[in-house]
This record gives C-alpha cells, sequence and structure tokens, in this order.
C-alpha cells in the first residue's frame, strides 16, 4: 500500500533530523522536571490529603497535571497539551512545505499517487512520532503505579483527551504546511490557528462575550472535560470533525496543486 | 482493470502498434503565461526522442505532464491507448522520470532512495531490494549505498535520480537534462544505459539544449520554441542548422517587429 511508504519515507526523515530528537528531548527534560516537583508537592501534603475523606490522589494531583495544567495550574506551565502546541507546528512544517521547497513533490505526484493518500501518509507517520511522545511522557506517572493507587479510568480517559488533541493538532498543522509556500510560514501558521483554537473562549469572554459558540469552538472546552475524566460522545467528535475537515483541505489544496500550479 | 504493457510484449506487437505515449493538443500555463501550447507527438516503444529547446521553450512543462507530476490543461495524453490524466495509477508501472536538477529527500541514503522509490511503485518488498541492489552496482553506486543523498555531488544525485527511474524497468523513461552535471565518462556511460534500455524496448524522452546529446543517443528529434512544436521528425544531418532556423528567426522575428 503505498499510503504505507509514505509513512516510512515520512517517519525516516523525522527521525534522521535532529529537529525531532531535540524537541523530544528538551519537552520529556521539562515534563520530568514537572513531574518531579509535582510529586515533591504530593509528598509533603500527603497526611494532609489522607485526612480528607475522598480527597484528591496521585492522579489527581500528579499523573493528569502532568499532562496538562488546564485544571490546576502549577509552577512549571507547560504540561504534554500546552508543549504539543508548540512542537507539532514545529513537527509538521516540513511534511508538504518542505517537500515542496526540496522539489520532491513532484515525484510524489509522477508516482501515481492521489493526493488523498500522500496526506494520509504524511499523517500516519506524524502521529506515530507523537504518540511515541506522549507514550514516552506518560511512562513517568505508570512508574509509579505499582506503589501508589492510581484512578485508571480518569488517566485513561485524560490520555484519549491528549491523543485526540495531538491528532487535531497534526491535521491541522499538516493542513498549514500544505498550504503554505514554506515551511516557517506553515508553523507560523499553525501555532497561531492552534493557539486561536486553544483560548477562542477567553479571548470571547475577555471581550465580554461569553456564549455557547464560542465555548464550543475552543479545543479546552473538549480536553477539559476528559482530563477531568468524563468521556463523551459530543466531545471526542469535535476532535474527529477537526481532524476530518483539516485533512479534507490539505488533500482538496495537494489535489488542486498537481492541476493547477 | 488496467493491464501494464512491458516493454517486451510491446516489442512484439502486431505489425502497426498504437502507439505507446500519445499526446494530443497538450496545453498549459504557469505562473499566468502560456509554457505549453497545442503540442501533440506520438511515441513508440524502443524509440528515443529528443527535445530540443533554448531555455523557457517549454521542455520541462511537457515532460512534468508527460511524467504525470502536472495535470494539463486542455488536451489528452494516453498512455497505451489509455488517457493518463484520468488514470495517473498507471505511472506506478509504465513511467520513470528523472526531472530536472535530480530532486532527493536529503535525508535519505542512496539505498534508501532506491527502496523507497521501490515501494512508491508499488514494488513488494523482497523484489524493491533485489532490484534496488542490482541498480547500485549498474549504476556504481554501490560504495554510495550508505550516505546520505544530502552530500551527494550533483553528479552522483544525477546517477541516484536516473537508477530510481529505471528501477521498475519502466516502458518510457522520461529524462529532464540526464546529462547535467555529469563528467565525460560518465555521459558515455549514460548514453551506454539509454542505448541499451532502448534495445530492449523502453521508449525514451530525454530533453536537453545539448546538440551533441541528441545526435548521440536519439533517432528521432523535436524541437520545441516558446510552447510549441516547430519539428518533428528522424535525426538527420542537418539537424543544428534547422534547431539555430527556428530559435534565431523567431528572434530575429521578434527583433524586427
Amino acid at each position: 500500500m503505498t499510503a504505507l511508504a509514505i509513512t516510512r519515507l515520512e517517519l525516516r526523515r523525522l527521525f534522521v533530523r535532529p529537529l525531532g530528537w531535540i524537541l523530544g528531548a528538551l519537552t520529556l527534560a521539562e515534563l520530568a522536571w514537572r513531574f518531579v516537583l509535582l510529586l515533591g508537592s504530593f509528598l509533603a501534603s500527603q497526611i494532609k490529603l489522607a485526612a480528607l475523606p475522598g480527597g484528591p490522589g496521585y492522579t489527581d494531583i500528579v499523573a493528569i497535571p502532568t499532562l496538562s495544567s488546564m485544571l490546576t495550574g502549577s509552577m512549571l506551565p507547560f504540561g504534554v497539551a500546552e508543549l504539543a502546541l508548540l512542537i507539532v507546528p514545529l513537527l509538521t512544517m516540513s511534511a508538504i512545505a518542505g517537500e515542496r521547497s526540496n522539489g520532491t513533490l513532484p515525484l510524489l505526484f509522477a508516482a501515481g499517487l492521489p493526493a488523498s493518500r500522500i496526506v494520509l501518509g504524511k499523517y500516519l507517520a506524524l502521529l506515530i512520532w507523537l504518540l511515541l511522545w506522549l507514550l514516552l511522557a506518560l511512562a513517568m506517572q505508570l512508574s509509579l503505579a505499582g506503589t501508589t493507587h492510581l484512578d485508571w479510568g480518569k488517566l485513561a480517559a485524560a490520555v484519549l483527551g491528549l491523543a485526540l488533541a495531538l491528532a487535531a493538532l497534526t491535521a491541522v498543522g499538516l493542513a498549514c504546511s500544505t498550504f503554505a509556500p514554506h515551511p516557517a510560514i506553515a508553523a507560523t501558521t499553525s501555532l497561531l490557528l492552534g493557539l486561536a483554537l486553544w483560548i477562542v473562549n477567553l479571548g470571547a469572554r475577555l471581550a465580554g462575550i461569553d456564549n455557547g459558540l464560542f465555548n464550543w469552538l475552543a479545543m479546552s472546552t473538549h480536553l477539559e472535560n476528559l482530563l477531568r475524566g468524563l468521556v463523551s460522545t459530543a466531545d471526542v467528535l469535535w476532535f474527529v470533525l477537526l481532524i476530518a475537515v483539516s485533512l479534507s483541505l490539505a488533500t482538496r489544496r495537494l489535489a488542486a496543486e498537481r492541476e493547477h500550479n | 482493470m488496467i493491464a501494464p504493457t512491458t516493454a517486451s510484449s510491446a516489442t512484439h506487437a502486431a505489425p502497426a502498434p498504437s502507439p505507446l505515449l500519445q499526446l494530443d493538443q497538450i496545453g498549459r500555463r504557469r505562473a499566468g503565461r502560456v509554457a505549453v501550447s497545442g503540442l501533440s507527438l506520438s511515441l513508440q516503444s524502443g524509440q528515443v526522442l529528443g527535445l530540443l529547446g533554448v531555455n523557457g521553450a517549454g521542455k520541462s512543462t511537457t515532460l512534468s505532464m508527460i511524467a504525470g507530476a502536472l495535470a494539463p490543461d486542455q488536451g489528452t495524453i494516453r498512455l497505451n491507448g489509455v488517457d493518463f490524466v484520468e488514470h495517473p495509477e498507471l505511472a506506478r508501472q509504465l513511467l520513470g522520470w528523472l526531472p530536472e536538477r535530480a530532486p532527493q529527500w536529503p535525508e535519505l541514503t542512496v539505498r534508501e532512495h532506491l527502496l523507497t522509490h521501490g515501494r512508491l511503485r508499488g514494488m513488494p518488498g523482497a523484489t524493491a531490494r533485489s532490484a534496488a541492489a542490482a541498480a547500485l552496482e549498474r549504476f556504481e553506486l554501490a560504495p554510495l549505498a550508505r550516505r546520505l543523498a544530502g552530500v551527494l555531488s550533483q553528479g552522483q544525485r544525477q546517477r541516484l535520480g536516473l537508477a530510481c527511474a529505471l528501477l521498475h524497468r519502466p516502458a518510457l523513461l522520461v529524462l529532464d537534462e540526464p546529462a547535467n552535471a555529469l563528467d565525460p565518462v560518465q555521459v558515455a556511460a549514460l548514453r551506454r544505459i539509454l542505448r541499451e534500455e532502448a534495445a530492449n524496448g523502453t521508449a525514451v524522452i530525454l530533453s536537453t539544449h545539448v546538440l551533441a546529446e541528441v545526435t548521440a543517443v536519439c533517432d528521432r528529434v523535436a524541437i520545441l520554441h516558446e510552447g510549441s512544436l516547430r519539428h518533428d521528425g528522424p535525426l538527420t544531418a542537418d539537424l543544428e542548422r534547422r534547431f539555430f532556423d527556428i530559435a534565431m528567426n523567431d528572434a530575429r522575428g521578434k527583433t524586427a517587429a
């Protein structure tokens, strides 16, 4: 299947370039530091927490906040979700725009590949990289699973939310890379769109508008529910819709490039 | 279902075979100007066609359309009698293309390039590996097999590009300035390879602005000028005069106007 050939090609490109390794190392180091700080504060307040009936445990104070600072805030502002906003644009920027500036995009067209397979192949490769990164970030929380009580259901919902957020941001980044003439423009556009999706409701609230539409549009609204352990079809569908729209736009743009450029 | 035609089956076809490639009034605008207009020509298996023209004549645009990297704005391209624009997947089996300047993925090694091209053309893993090994030997790339394409010289890139184009034994080989950056020994090797491929029934189109390249390997010449076909015929001794007539008369006409 030729989409898999594209996936292999893109994975190889991701793993050979230093950018992916540097981003991975820096973000995992930051997450490890965040994890240690959160764990320290949890240990310090453990006796107090134990006295509270049904009080928060390791999952609420360490595991989920390491993934995102959305619910609790933290001494270090960046959890996996916030870091994703920064690293996904950098990873996705070269997927198509890089091929274009490198002159290799026509080679893919000339192999008789439909635009949909090129987009799908690239998307799968980026997703594999990001899910591996998420797995490594999760390894920290899971390392203490044997010695503490972990709320598996809540953690699974949070991981599902993060995986969906990564998949959605990747699809947006890939679409930006398809439209932008250069990787740097793709990264900037993708970052701005990601931030806009993240805080559109907050911006509206600051402007004095607080209605359901802006809340529905914001990614944080849907991710927040999942981070709280609440899995709803509406939230999952929001992510699926964003992924489908972004990948469709990317496919249409790429097909048009072969037709009209 | 479109049955691919192999070079050998095309060679043993009926007495008056239909052309392997048929361009019918194709045209294409690029960057707001007409790059190619009303171009018609056909090519049989085993023929080597030299596409001549000055810079900007429309050679690369024509070859990109034949290779399937660009869709024509008008006209049809038929490969083995099938509309190529409607069925771009035909390219996977029938076409090999070396674009101008041989673009490559700098992150891949020479061997990985060959394997990737094989996979993109739908070759199974084992077939791709054996084809890659054969290509490394044939194009004297074996010592460079583990080197990243990003650090190759232009001549080495050109050889790798040619190896990739021929990897799946296409029935039609499309080459855009294939002798660019090759040294005289490599040019001689390239000519030998092209003659071997033609003898095996592969049709070859090569674009160049070097007349010697055409006279050395081609049996037919097409001259493009300002996007339209000005001459199409067998290789003759007066090729140089004809080429300059087309290019210079046009220039004189413009000056006079």
